[in-house]
């Protein structure tokens, strides 16, 4: 019962809370905060007690809630973002408004990790929709504010699609469960996927998020590569855990997307691009090994913001050729350093760690071709590694467009990726160190021998609005043949 | 029987959104949708018993048509029908013969529920087509009106919501019938909202406004039947809950004081006849049993009132007094104006006898002294000067009107036969000499004194201020 | 089935209209007409058992309606009804910059 209370006051704190700076707009930088910490420690408390709750809050038609271990890892990840992109925001001039979106958005991504069934689960997202529509178009700008349109049309559109399928689930289960998708036909659990795919920008459904998060401001798009397109992903996961047939779909689409972001992020010229075509990679890691998922889910989420964060509030520009002419300071070059390695899997690092554990649950058919694609994230972040980094005169110019909370921002998710490492520590053997280590030079060989040569721009004709839309018919026909394919064995 | 009265429901709605796909054929349709109404409103009155329509099951929707809800019907499809017909040349277009036609179908709906909850749908579809209509040029002080109005009703509304499910608490069921065992506070908020919404007493203050800013054709369809579908559910809960018929007899005759009063000492046409109106709802609830008849005779004086005075040269009754009108259109007025006043051949004379025959005792003088007010006020119309003179409109805009003149004023000849047992001597003397004491109240005090009344209360934060005051009273009225 | 078929066609229209229509607005009028079928679907699913309100009455039984899905559906009206307010609120700030509301000129003007 106590827990009961504990966890319902944690998901609702964060709307009290974003509601309370609208009353009082004075504190809402530490409303903020203590919201996020909030979460900080129940999440910490989740990971320590290894206990699973589970909830059924009225009667069997209510919402459920699953919490455990897998759901605190995704929690800690969304709560140290929000932090971190707090701690970011804290000298600049933004208003109570941004604040209390931020927190609204860190707490109906709050929802959407620990609800397990469907229909909690489309309101939770929808909220998160609305909150990061807002977000996106904070700057009130002509572009902005299509970026945020387009976001919330492709998502809202998906959402459509999800509920129609949520609705065959309850036909053929009277509940909204999870693991009513047992019983579903194969049309329910392809439109659910659909939703959800779209949502968390897997694969060719997720499309929609280059534009978004690159365009967005910095601290958004950091927030929302760390933590909101996780709560899209998170119900998968959590889908192919409970349901037996799922495990290998979410598997196989986990396995493209880690190569077609990697592709993408390769050949990317503009930093914010990359890293959010990057982002569509790493979420195919996450996918790729459903057992393992959180861990590698809280290491993305802190590198990737970390970057975020420091491409967009600290570099000098956001075009890799001009970043290669000019020389960038040494301590803001080391952030995007410890942040690149970690993703790419170097040792010492928590993304060695997560990568490790990852490829250890592989199935037989996905090894060889996930391998190609930690190879294929090595390139992409050897752009970053390999920048020119120098002490100069212009370089304190440069500091001072350096974003003020920036500092404080990234040594807490530097920090947090290090004592990450805590959670798997015996991933440090000798054969995992040297096949990371290989990977990485094999990876950085790669990059010197193909980039220096190659000048190939992919087409972006997939990322127009209609064709995202268009995508997902196919998506939905290929899911269908899938799941179809799948239950008729 | 049943089929047919579902067609009748749902026909303008299907109308209205056909006139979207087929554009051309906008007034057709929209016509086709009152002859529908009207003739449906014909076989009602045919049919020996009511009709009672329990849709689904006991939590469904519930109608009741019977010729009460017959004459309310009837009124809509003539007034609809006349205010299409005066639109017939004008150059409006589709979207607004479209609302036309969906602001008839929901007051018809209105007109036939018997729950709250449907009666509630009804009314808030007709709010937003009546917006939209009053909206329809465009303009700042159109869009303020239509705004200010769905405001009011929409704030309305919500008090109503608020009493129809504690009458559900208390009977598990949104049927008008329920009232009878609802607690005080459900009936006072109920109340509430219905007043509001048919522009009745203090509450229906919003009205002067919003009926003279509109068009002519909107002001008429809002003054003849809109508000109706208002006062429609308070007649109808008056006959079926014994209790309540008091409190309405009560608001009755205190709004056709207070409307009469002040549209006797009003300046301007149109705001003149909107306090009209305001005093003329008084008459159909005073008294609730023959309110039907009322409501038709009204309906289609105002709207054709309203038609006229969009055709007089100025708005101004000093200005008036100045231009002379041309004497066709004078007739026009005199005929609606005497019609009013209560004056035999005319339909009013009948439904202003059956009312004053069906008052209790202590109704008699106020609701007297009101008939004088209205004779009064409409003498303001009848000594206007005419003369023989061409038109200024284009002569097919003035088709249009004539031929709604001719359905109205036609329709008020026609309903003499009604309460045809009305022309006794005794009752042909009785309102020939309250109009000759208006008249000499007129030419000797009203046409020089000039008062002019703060519209303070017309203000939009005192509107909304005012309906707490009348749940106050409105609570207090049912609980004693 | 016959129904269901209608109401899946809605669906798919609104989803046609999407991908098709040029204009912003209209992108959005399609959406609401995609959720439109959406919402029928539940209540269509809801109502195959019967029409009538499940509360006991007396001891006869009849054929009721689930109130589940319907319930549920309300959230996801009242989520599509903002979700779309805000969405012409953001069409009705582009278009004063963009006045046909193209959604092709609008994503030419605005992508990097």
């Amino acid at each position: 019962m106590n827990n009961l209370i504990f966890t319902i006051g944690w998901i609702v704190l964060p709307f009290c809370l974003g509601f309370g700076i609208y009353l009082i707009p004075k504190l809402h930088k530490f409303f903020a905060l203590f919201g996020a910490i909030v979460s900080v420690g129940y999440a910490l408390q989740l990971l320590v007690s290894k206990k699973t709750f589970v909830f059924e809050l009225l009667d069997n038609f209510g919402v459920t809630l699953i919490l455990d271990e897998l759901s605190g890892y995704f929690i800690l990840t969304n709560a140290l973002v929000a932090v971190a992109v707090i701690l970011y925001c804290w000298r600049t001039e933004k208003t109570a408004f941004f604040y209390a979106q931020t927190l609204i958005l860190h707490g109906s991504v709050n929802a959407a990790f620990a609800c397990a069934d469907f229909i909690s689960l489309y309101v939770a997202l929808e909220v998160s929709g609305i909150a990061a529509f807002l977000l996106v178009a904070y700057p009130r700008t002509d572009r902005s504010i299509w970026v945020a349109l387009r976001y919330l049309f492709v998502s809202n559109v998906a959402m459509l699609f999800y509920l129609i399928g949520a609705v065959l689930v309850y036909k053929s289960n009277h509940s909204f469960h999870f693991d009513g998708l047992v019983n579903a036909p194969p049309e329910a659990v392809a439109l659910i996927f659909l939703g959800l795919l779209v949502k968390g920008g897997v694969f060719v459904s997720g499309l929609w998020l280059p534009l978004t998060h690159s365009e967005a401001e910095t601290p958004v798009s950091a927030m929302l590569s760390g933590a909101v397109v996780k709560a899209g992903v998170y119900p998968l996961v959590r889908c192919a855990l409970m349901v037996e047939a799922l495990d290998p779909v979410v598997r196989v689409f986990g396995v493209g997307a880690a190569l077609i972001g990697a592709f993408y992020a390769f050949f990317e010229r503009d930093t914010k691009r990359m890293l959010a075509l990057s982002t569509i990679s790493q979420l195919g890691w996450i996918l790729a090994a459903p057992q393992v998922a959180g861990l590698y889910a809280l290491t993305h989420g802190l590198g990737k913001s970390a970057l975020f964060l420091t491409a967009g509030g600290a570099f000098p520009s956001r075009n890799f050729q001009e970043l290669q002419q000019r020389s960038i300071d040494p301590r803001i070059w080391m952030v995007a350093l410890v942040a690149s390695l970690s993703i790419s899997g170097f040792p010492l690092l928590s993304g060695f760690a997560a990568k490790a554990l990852t490829t250890d649950r592989l199935l037989p058919w996905q090894d060889i071709i996930m391998n190609v694609g930690a190879v294929g994230t090595a390139m992409v972040y050897a752009k970053f590694i390999f920048l020119p980094h120098r002490q100069q005169e212009q370089a304190s110019e440069d500091r001072k467009n350096v974003a003020p909370g920036f500092s404080m921002a990234a040594i807490f998710l530097l920090v947090g990726l290090i004592a990450a490492n805590g959670f798997y520590i015996q991933a440090y053997t000798v054969g995992k160190i040297g096949k990371a280590i290989a990977t990485i030079v094999l990876g950085w060989l790669a990059y010197f021998a193909i980039t220096q040569r190659v000048e190939f721009k992919l087409p972006r004709a997939l990322e127009q609005f209609e064709h995202l839309i268009g995508v997902m018919s196919l998506m939905l026909i290929v899911l269908f043949w899938m799941v179809w394919a799948r239950s008729g064995i | 029987m049943n089929d047919l009265s579902i067609a009748w429901v749902t026909a303008p709605f299907f109308l209205g959104f056909l006139i979207f796909l087929v554009p051309k054929l906008d007034r057709v349709l929209a016509l086709l949708g009152a002859l529908v109404s009207c003739s449906y409103a014909v076989w009602v009155f045919l049919q020996p018993s009511p009709i009672d329509l329990q849709l689904l099951d006991r939590f469904g929707v519930t109608l009741t048509i019977d010729a009460l809800s017959g004459y309310f019907i009837l009124t809509n499809a003539l007034v609809t029908a006349a205010v299409i017909f005066y639109c017939w040349q004008t150059d409006k277009t589709a979207f607004f013969y479209a609302q036309t036609i969906i602001i008839h179908g929901s007051i018809n709906a209105a007109f036939a529920s018997t729950d709250f909850i449907s009666l509630y749908v009804a009314l808030e579809v007709s709010g937003i087509a009546a917006f939209l209509l009053i909206a329809y040029p465009r303009s700042d002080r159109s869009i303020w009106v239509g705004l200010r109005y769905l405001c009011v009703s929409n704030v309305a509304m919500l008090f109503y919501l608020v009493g129809a499910v504690l009458v559900y608490q208390a009977t598990h069921s949104f049927n008008f019938a329920g009232l009878d065992a609802a607690p005080p506070e459900a009936i006072a908020l109920i109340f509430m909202g219905l007043l509001v919404k048919g522009g009745i007493f203090v509450s229906g203050l919003w009205l002067p406004l919003t009926h003279s800013e509109s068009e002519a054709p909107v002001s008429a369809l809002l003054s003849g039947v809109v508000v109706k579908a208002g006062v429609y559910p308070l007649v109808r809960c008056a006959l079926m809950v014994e209790e309540v018929n008091p409190i309405v007899r009560l608001f009755g005759v205190g709004t056709a004081l207070l409307g009469v009063f002040y549209a006797v000492f009003e300046k301007d046409t149109k705001r003149m006849l909107a306090f009209h109106t305001i005093s003329q709802l008084g008459f159909i609830l005073a008294a609730p049993v023959v309110g039907g008849f009322y409501a038709l005779t009204h309906g289609l004086v105002k709207s054709a009132l309203f038609l006229i005075s969009s055709k007089l040269p100025s708005r101004n009754f000093k200005e008036l007094q100045k231009q002379p009108i041309s004497t066709p259109i004078w007739i026009a007025l005199v005929i609606a104006s005497f019609s009013i006043s209560g004056f035999p051949m005319l339909a009013g004379f009948g439904a202003k006898v059956l009312t004053t025959k069906n008052l209790l005792p202590w109704q008699v003088i106020g609701m007297n002294v009101a008939a004088l007010g209205t004779a009064i006020s409409f003498a303001k119309f009848i000594f206007l000067p005419h003369q023989r003179s061409e038109p200024r409109d284009n002569p097919s805009t003035m088709r249009g009107f004539w031929l709604a003149m001719v359905v109205l004023l036609g329709g008020l000849i026609a309903a003499n036969s009604v309460y045809y047992q009305a022309y006794t001597l005794k009752n042909i003397i009785k309102p020939l000499v309250t109009i000759g004491l208006g008249w000499l109240a007129y030419w000797f005090i009203f046409k020089r004194v000039t008062v002019k009344f703060p519209r303070a209360i017309e203000r939009f934060d005192h509107l909304v201020g005012v309906m707490s005051l009348m749940s106050i009273v409105l609570f207090w009225l049912v609980l004693t | 089935m016959f129904l269901e078929a209608c109401v899946l066609a809605t669906t798919l229209c609104g989803f046609f209209g999407i991908v098709l229509k040029k204009n912003l607005v209209m992108k959005i009028v399609a959406m609401d007409v995609m959720s439109t079928g959406v919402i029928a679907y539940y209540v269509l699913i809801a109502s195959r058992d019967g029409l009538f309100t499940p509360i006991l009455d007396g001891d006869q039984t009849v054929a009721y309606a689930d109130p589940v899905p319907q319930a549920v559906i309300l959230t996801a009206i009242v989520i599509g009804f903002s979700i779309q307010a805000l969405m012409l609120v953001a069409v009705m700030k582009l278009s004063r910059d963009n006045p046909t509301l193209e959604s092709h000129e609008i994503e030419k003007n605005n992508t990097p």
